[in-house]
């Protein structure tokens, strides 16, 4: 996808940018030594730099490796020990049990369900915000009137704690008195006997539903972050040459906007993983298991169920199959990101 | 405003937000209780922590060290902070997070905790205290010791709403009726266009207290305990208990929605609709009328609540009289000093149990205080717990969370017609064997 | 062409004809703003159920969930604003926020930086290691980290104690987020700013830092709201005078009844904060790179 976007800008964008466009590529060049002398093999700066170098980049990246150490990865690594062991929250781990927590999880039906509702979540999650979010962004770009506190409201959701959300849609989503079914019977639609959370079959979407409202506001203020990146006068070239709006974003915003895209999907991507707050909040994971996902599982077992082995067992898990999504992720899509020179050289074919 | 406990309902999410803990820095049981056992200062956690009973308990907390020179250090939690916070505590195993005084819900949860040496034996400390509330010590019995002084103990049943009853017509309530009765009952409210009963199967507990209802009512009081003992749930009295609740929700007598309804907290739980007339009646403890009290305009138990005991089976196999229910104790922890074992004592007391009971805190244990409470409904149900033959204790707290959770689990999947009596034994039987 | 002035100079024109945008490409047409309209209420509505219900009673609640106040109470709000506990909440919930944040933005930033503009051997392990910490269930930790900052730190009930672990928390993110910011900065910048004589340090400080500005702030507004309704971590280590506002919360329920009007006066006021620090810092967001190249 990103290869096309790619593609398509350096072919699009080509009314307003093509006679920069080669000046770009000519430009690479005569760069080239000064970042290959960053890189050691320059003849001057090599060895005190080397070092130099070694040195500043401790400085800068000590201090959160030492507070990530401490509050994160130690409290981790203690909890991964307690998947090996049976344990029922209280007293010393006595109860070796090796791998029989992880067959455990990897055997029950219900976690494979929600494993299951986890890649919806996390489909569903980029199909629906992805588009919405990108749309909102772009809107909110534009200059208009009431442009600060629109953007403000968008995110007024994220804000708002997970538990009064859950309270609110709660109280929206009740059965028979609740709003939304007023809403509805007001135009003379027919609102689910059970409710939209207490419908097995549709319980998930409704919950999709919500956590769309809740998180679209992530998303925005991504994008509108990235959206700074790209300089007017790509607008003003493309206008000068008779674009329209829509085709400046089609062709010049978006592809530039694929970085801060692929950051959104990837952190995306993670969350729906982890999803916990707002089913806990809004179905517990039910009803009858409709919206179960692995971190609900997980703690319905740890907590719920005093099983500490067995849900530090899902979580390891539940880390692993993030991990191999998060490689795969990085390797196939995030890379382009991590080229600095690929992304550089594409930055300046248009810009110029 | 009643805070006797029941309930898992959480308007909190941290409240049910999971705590995990390995046995960390090397030592999970309680560290030495002589260097921290500061013998003049006692910390005491609970959990009514508004309005009147948050006053009594401060003032009962300043008698006791008026009379003693102790000063007890209490916190006041809303009742799921308190329970995650304590959780933490007793897994860090560290005796400065512990409080000295805390609440127990016995069964297999305290049990775990005084396998892993955390609760203190008060069977000969507090000989006098358990004498008179022997009725109700055995839930929180381990081998034969006394590790918790219950200071509450509910029972469940049936709340209703009398008006909406009449309005369907129905005359013939009793206190105790059979099935058949029940089921009568149910077909008019629904002629009549009510909603016959509210469940919060979103919480799973409410739900489940059907089939623990049905197991007392079909399997004799040593049937279960035997089937506790033996970790073997054989006998066919379970599986009927299953068949009696499918026969219950194919009869379609609950609230549209109930598989997401929450219990209590709020309007839109069960609990809420009962008390705000949306629906006939709802199984509850006792501490429904402190739910509808908080959801009326004047903030009063709504005069049109009731309670009938939960129908019994023609030729079922247990004692028509034994109740469900279940309470609340002080425990004293095994780090705290001696000092703390005296104030569970004074919270047993005639006199704190008395003001418990006035302010219908709970429904108290010690017999000095069976006629103080104030509200009618409250001391109607403290009459019918006082005559029934035993109370069972919730079977999830009784069996443990590790049985418990899962029992409940596949008895909710039974409330929305995904299993089937055969599978909530077959959870209970493999929970219980894989413990 | 030389590198430098070619670099410099792009940013500068372009910062300064950002002004002079066409017209019409700003906005303001119908569509445009019925769109704006019915996101605004699709995203406001549950909000405004919420604040609305504030001014309801719980019976009122209770009895029509659907319904409007009426009549309008005002107790609940003004409750909550004579309540000196609200205030000592809201202070304590500014203050934990604000160390969070100031620990992510400025620990994130110092280690995104060589990870994003530094070329050296296991630069992307060392990215993974951050990633990593994002994978894991941070529930699972949460006990083991309490015991942590109440024995082996003696931080219980401390506001550092909160913020320190929320801040390593968010950095996991705040590295995901801000790397790509840092790396689209032209490289042309650097080396420039390089062959000027510049180190590294001066360039981060002096350059990269300015134009990294939508960024940080917008993960500096992600940890302050992560911090703002933060729960499990404060609930255990917070009591008495130091509770954060979501832990107040719990005093409107008892055991078993709930004063959800209450709840909703209490959360609608509290929201009132972390909106405020979100409407002053999305200038920044958007107008980051203006304002730090002018300034």
């Amino acid at each position: 996808m990103a290869d096309g976007a790619r593609a398509r800008r350096a072919r699009n964008a080509s009314p307003a940018t093509s006679s920069r466009h080669a000046a770009g590529s000519a430009f690479a060049l005569p760069a080239a030594p000064v970042r290959g002398g960053r890189r050691g093999a320059g003849p001057i700066r090599r060895k005190g730099p080397d070092r130099r170098k070694a040195l500043e980049i401790a400085v800068f990246v000590t201090p959160a490796l030492v507070l990530f150490f401490l509050f994160v990865v130690w409290p981790i690594l203690t909890a991964i020990q307690l998947s090996m062991y049976k344990w029922k929250g209280f007293g010393p781990l006595t109860n070796f049990v090796g791998i029989d927590n992880y067959t455990a999880v990897l055997s029950n039906p219900y976690f494979i369900e929600a494993v299951g509702h986890n890649f919806i979540v996390v489909i569903m999650s980029v199909v629906i915000q992805l588009p919405l979010g990108l749309g909102i962004a772009l809107l909110l770009n534009r200059k208009m009137w009431g442009q600060g506190l629109l953007r403000t409201i968008i995110f007024v959701p994220y804000v708002l704690a997970e538990v009064i959300a859950g309270v609110v849609w709660a109280q929206l989503l009740l059965p028979k008195y609740g709003m939304v079914d007023a809403l509805l019977k007001s135009v003379g639609l027919t609102p689910p006997e059970q409710g939209f959370l207490g419908d097995p079959s549709i319980a998930m979407g409704t919950v999709i539903a919500v956590l769309t409202w809740k998180y679209l506001g992530l998303a925005v203020i991504l994008f509108l972050a990235g959206l700074q990146g790209v300089p007017d006068e790509l607008y003003e070239a493309a206008q000068l040459d008779g674009a329209s709006w829509w085709q400046v974003q089609r062709n010049i915003t978006i592809p530039l906007l694929g970085p801060t895209l692929r950051t959104w999907a990837f952190l995306s991507m993670i969350g729906a993983l982890q999803l916990f707050d707002m089913v806990w909040i809004l179905t517990g994971g039910g009803p009858a298991n409709a919206t179960t996902t692995m971190a609900t599982f997980l703690i319905s077992q740890g907590t719920k169920a005093s099983n500490f082995g067995i849900a530090g067992a899902a979580s390891v898990i539940l880390f692993v199959i993030a991990l191999v999504m998060a490689v795969f992720y990085q390797v196939f899509i995030l890379r382009r990101d991590v080229q600095p020179d690929n992304d550089r050289k594409n930055r300046k074919k248009v810009k110029r | 405003m009643t805070r006797m406990k029941r309930g898992t309902a959480a308007i909190a999410l941290g409240a049910t937000v999971a705590l995990f803990a390995a046995a960390c820095a090397g030592s999970g049981g309680p560290t030495d209780a002589g260097e921290n056992a500061d013998a003049d200062t006692i910390t005491w956690w609970h959990n009514s922590n508004t309005g009147e009973g948050k006053e009594y308990y401060d003032k009962v907390a300043a008698d006791f060290e008026a009379e003693t020179g102790v000063k007890v250090e209490l916190q006041a939690m809303q009742h799921e902070d308190m329970l995650t916070k304590l959780q933490a505590a007793l897994q860090s195993g560290n005796a400065d997070e512990i409080p000295d005084v805390y609440m127990s819900r016995g069964g297999g949860e305290l049990k775990n905790e005084v396998e892993a040496g955390l609760v203190r034996d008060l069977t000969d400390a507090a000989a006098d205290e358990i004498g008179k509330i022997s009725a109700y010590t055995e839930q929180y019995e381990v081998d034969g010791k006394v590790y918790a002084l219950p200071y509450t103990m509910g029972v469940v049943g049936f709340w209703y709403n009398k008006d909406l009853f009449e309005q369907a017509g129905i005359t013939d309530v009793t206190s105790n009726p059979t099935i058949e009765e029940w089921y009568g009952w149910v077909d008019k409210l629904k002629a009549a266009g009510i909603e016959p009963a509210a469940v919060g199967a979103g919480d799973k507990w409410p739900a489940a207290h059907y089939w623990y209802y049905n197991v007392i009512r079909e399997c004799p009081n040593d049937t279960i305990e035997a089937a506790i003992e033996s970790k073997d749930y054989s006998d066919p009295c379970f599986v009927t208990a299953g068949e009696h609740l499918v026969d219950i929700v194919n009869h379609q007598p609950f609230n549209a929605g109930f598989l997401a309804t929450k219990a209590q907290e709020g309007p839109t739980s069960a609990s809420g609709l009962l008390a705000t007339g949306k629906v006939g009646m709802e199984l509850a403890g006792h501490w429904e009328p402190g739910v509808a009290g908080g959801l009326t305009e004047d903030g009063k138990v709504p005069s049109f609540l009731s309670w009938f005991a939960y129908p019994t089976f023609d030729g079922q196999g247990g004692d028509p009289t034994t109740m469900m229910g279940g309470g609340d104790a002080w425990s004293v922890s095994t780090s705290a000093p001696d000092a703390a074992v005296d104030f569970a004592k004074y919270l047993l007391s005639d006199e704190v149990q008395v003001g418990f009971a006035e302010l219908d805190m709970g429904l108290p244990t010690n017999p000095a205080a069976a006629d103080s409470l104030s509200d009618a409904a409250l001391a109607e149900l403290l009459k019918v717990r006082n005559t029934s033959t035993s109370v069972q204790l919730y079977l999830d707290t009784r069996l443990g969370q590790s049985v418990g959770q899962p029992m409940n689990d596949e008895i909710a999947l039974v409330f929305a017609g995904q299993k089937g009596p055969q599978d909530i034994v077959t959870a209970v039987q493999t929970a219980a064997q894989s413990e | 062409m030389s590198v430098a002035p070619t670099s410099d100079l792009s940013i500068a024109p372009h910062v300064r004809r950002r002004k002079s945008s066409s017209d019409s490409f700003r906005g303001g047409s119908p569509l445009i703003y019925g769109i704006a309209l019915v996101v605004v209420a699709v995203t406001l509505g549950p909000v405004i159920y919420g604040v609305l219900g504030g001014f309801r009673t719980n019976a009122q609640l209770a009895a029509t969930p659907a319904g409007l106040p009426s009549p309008w109470v005002l107790d609940n709000y003004l409750g909550v604003l004579a309540n000196p506990a609200f205030w000592q909440y809201t202070w304590n919930s500014v203050a934990v926020a604000m160390i969070t944040t100031a620990a992510v933005v400025v620990f994130g930033t110092m280690a995104a930086y060589p990870l994003a503009r530094y070329e050296f051997k296991g630069r992307e392990a060392l990215y993974m290691v951050f990633v990593l910490g994002l994978l894991f269930p941070a529930a699972v930790a949460i006990v083991p980290l309490f015991i942590l900052i109440t024995q082996n730190f003696g931080l219980g009930n401390t506001w550092l104690g909160v913020a320190l672990p929320q801040a390593a928390f968010a950095l996991p993110t705040t590295v995901i987020i801000l790397r790509p910011f840092l790396m689209a900065i032209p490289k042309e910048l650097e080396e420039a700013a390089l062959l000027d004589g510049a180190s590294r340090i001066g360039f981060f400080w002096r350059i990269l830092l300015p134009l990294s500005g939508p960024g940080m702030v917008t993960v500096g507004v992600l940890a302050f709201v992560g911090s703002w309704n933060a729960y499990l971590l404060p609930l255990l280590l917070l009591q008495g005078e130091n509770k954060t506002l979501p832990l107040g919360v719990a005093d409107f329920s008892s055991e078993h009844s709930s004063d959800t009007a209450g709840v909703f006066a209490f959360t609608t006021l509290a929201m009132i904060p972390a909106l405020i620090f979100f409407l002053a810092m999305q200038k920044r967001i958007v107008n980051g790179l203006q304002g730090a190249v002018k300034g």
